[in-house]
């Protein structure tokens, strides 16, 4: 076993107030030479607004293991293993019906299962609700429950539906009424997404949040979601969608093109599964360390502390 | 040290890459710790004439072939390809292909394309093949290229048992032939992580276990992608340090080793 290569929690990525140094690879953007890039970190840090208070390591978009699956125990621990070992305090969890569209008992399941999962292990896992909003009175009736009552952070939505479609209007009311933001799956390509005729892309997602200026979106993995430079601009003008940085996806320049085109506080860490991709594209992205600090927990901070 | 297998100069024709000359890449690798990066052209991937691409990338390395070790892509359905073979190998100095198949519009059993890798693996050359350019979702509306189906590569490698080939830019080989400890395949494919996990399903840990720590190697797609994630999954790689040190550089390094 290499202990060397080992990296424990708070010094990968680090929770202390050395966040901005630890976390954000201080060493990429100080020894920048280009000049690009330190206009890149000084236009992150100039369009930041809150600072750059250490805090936690939050990943806003990852998934527990549905029970039909034996191992989904296993599974689940080796996804708290993996926080641990890249320093990421909470995961923002749901679980998805293996088969969609969802039914009103399907999701009621799985977020029963978040639930447990919120218990044990308590502190790292925080819930969001998933719902096909297909089902109105059931899904509002489930989300008010989880929140509520079981602590859910969130709302999950999938692609039951486009969000743009009127089905959808009364979970975002619910939402905003809940005071909780909405993660919604999403994607841009120039070809079809096979299995995926509702799938909203960033310019559903801007609408929706012009519709409701109020709403707290979530555009999902730009990172897993087609053309990402088609989505970051298509989102420029949502000033209450935040995009997610999750997905397998690492291209060089992502993560800039984001901060530059919506700022840093739009921007919330996650990795929707691909762990090392996750972290490795703030890790290697060219801003600030206060900007990398937003993005890894501040600003999904904030949405969370939008319910009190 | 830390060799790169999967890395590229140039332009991309769908997206732009930044780092992309001589020096704006060494610079990127002093920052990342990166010692020595295969550098092969990304304008070729869609220039018609890749040959073009090549004394490009030639020209830019010329000065910094202590650290930049060019590759040449070559299409074997193009005219002139053997020629081009030649000029790359012996008066540009390069050490092996990248091959785009799907890109080039061939099949890997073609015979011009076996031709051109026995011949490059009499020169003592390896074989790179990209199993992808860039995620597939995200395509350009222009082109609609598909990976490199994994069974083709399968075949490529019984079909080659001389010939040392790099994978890059894929996933999955542990559910194929590919990634058994006894496919039946010959042991002349070294397998790069930049596509792989190293946590949760852990695919790099999983091909150490099935192929040996000698068959893995270290690349980051660099400037397509960020380095940090590949550098990422050695440092979070449950593995002894010299398994860890085979993929950074030992494999690589043999690689370039010059053959009889």
């Amino acid at each position: 076993m290499d202990t060397t290569g080992f990296v424990t929690r708070r010094s990968f990525l680090g929770t202390s107030a050395a966040v901005g140094l630890a976390l954000a690879g201080r060493r990429y953007v100080s020894s920048s030479a280009g000049r690009l890039e330190a206009a890149e970190a000084e236009a992150a840090a100039d369009s930041s607004g809150a600072g750059g208070k250490a805090g936690p390591v939050i990943d806003c978009h990852a998934h527990l293991t549905h029970h039909s699956r034996k191992d989904y125990q296993e599974r689940d621990r080796k996804l708290i293993e993996a926080a641990d070992k890249l320093g990421i305090d909470q995961l923002c969890c749901s679980i998805l019906t293996p088969r969609r569209p969802a039914t009103a008992d399907g999701f009621r399941q799985c977020n029963l299962w978040v639930a447990e999962a919120m218990k044990r292990f308590k502190g790292r896992v925080l819930g969001y609700c998933y719902v096909n909003p297909g089902y109105t009175r059931e899904a509002l009736e489930e989300i008010r429950r989880c929140v509520e009552e079981r602590g859910f952070i969130g709302i999950k939505l999938y692609n039951e539906y486009r969000c743009t479609e009127p089905v959808v209007f009364p979970v975002v009311e619910l939402a905003i009424e809940l005071r909780v933001p909405i993660l919604h799956h999403a994607g841009h390509g120039h070809y079809p997404f096979p299995n995926q005729p509702r799938i909203s892309d960033g310019g559903d997602l801007a609408e929706l949040g012009r519709r409701y200026p109020e709403a707290r979106l979530i555009c999902a993995h730009i990172g897993g979601g087609g053309d990402w430079e088609w989505t970051i601009k298509a989102l420029r003008h949502g000033d209450n969608v935040f995009l997610d940085t999750s997905g397998s996806v690492v291209d060089e320049g992502m993560i800039e093109l984001a901060a530059r085109v919506l700022g840093v506080d739009r921007l919330v860490f996650g990795c929707d599964m691909s762990m090392t991709a996750g972290v490795g594209k703030i890790r290697g992205a060219r801003l600030t360390p206060e900007a990398k600090q937003k993005i890894l927990g501040g600003n999904m901070r904030r949405l969370l502390e939008m319910r009190g | 040290m830390i060799i790169d297998t999967n890395a590229y100069l140039g332009f991309f024709a769908f997206r732009q890459l930044r780092h992309n000359t001589a020096e704006g890449l060494l610079r990127l690798m002093d920052e990342k710790g990166i010692d020595r990066a295969m550098v092969s052209s990304a304008s070729a991937i869609t220039y018609r004439d890749a040959q073009a691409g090549n004394e490009e990338v030639a020209a830019a390395v010329d000065s910094h072939r202590d650290r930049l070790i060019p590759f040449a892509v070559i299409n074997p359905a193009y005219a002139g390809w053997k020629d081009d073979l030649k000029i790359c190998h012996e008066q540009f100095g390069m050490k092996g292909l990248r091959l785009y198949p799907k890109w080039h519009n061939y099949a890997l059993s073609d015979r011009p394309c076996l031709d051109l890798i026995h011949e490059a693996t009499g020169r003592g050359m390896v074989v790179s093949v990209p199993i992808r350019v860039e995620d597939y979702r995200q395509r350009s509306w222009l082109v609609d290229v598909p990976d490199v189906p994994l069974d083709e590569i399968v075949a490529l490698v019984r079909a080659c048992p001389k010939a040392r080939f790099i994978l890059l830019n894929g996933i999955g080989y542990t559910r194929t032939l590919l990634g058994q400890k006894n496919g039946g395949l010959p042991a002349n494919y070294w397998i790069e992580i930049s596509r792989l996990t190293a946590l949760l399903a852990n695919e790099v840990g999983e091909l150490v276990s099935r192929l040996g720590a000698d068959r893995v190697v270290f690349g980051s797609g660099m400037p397509f992608k960020y380095p940090d994630p590949s550098l990422l999954k050695l440092e979070v790689l449950d593995a002894p340090p010299e398994v860890k040190q085979k993929i950074r550089s030992a494999n690589a390094a043999r690689l370039l080793q010059p053959q009889r």
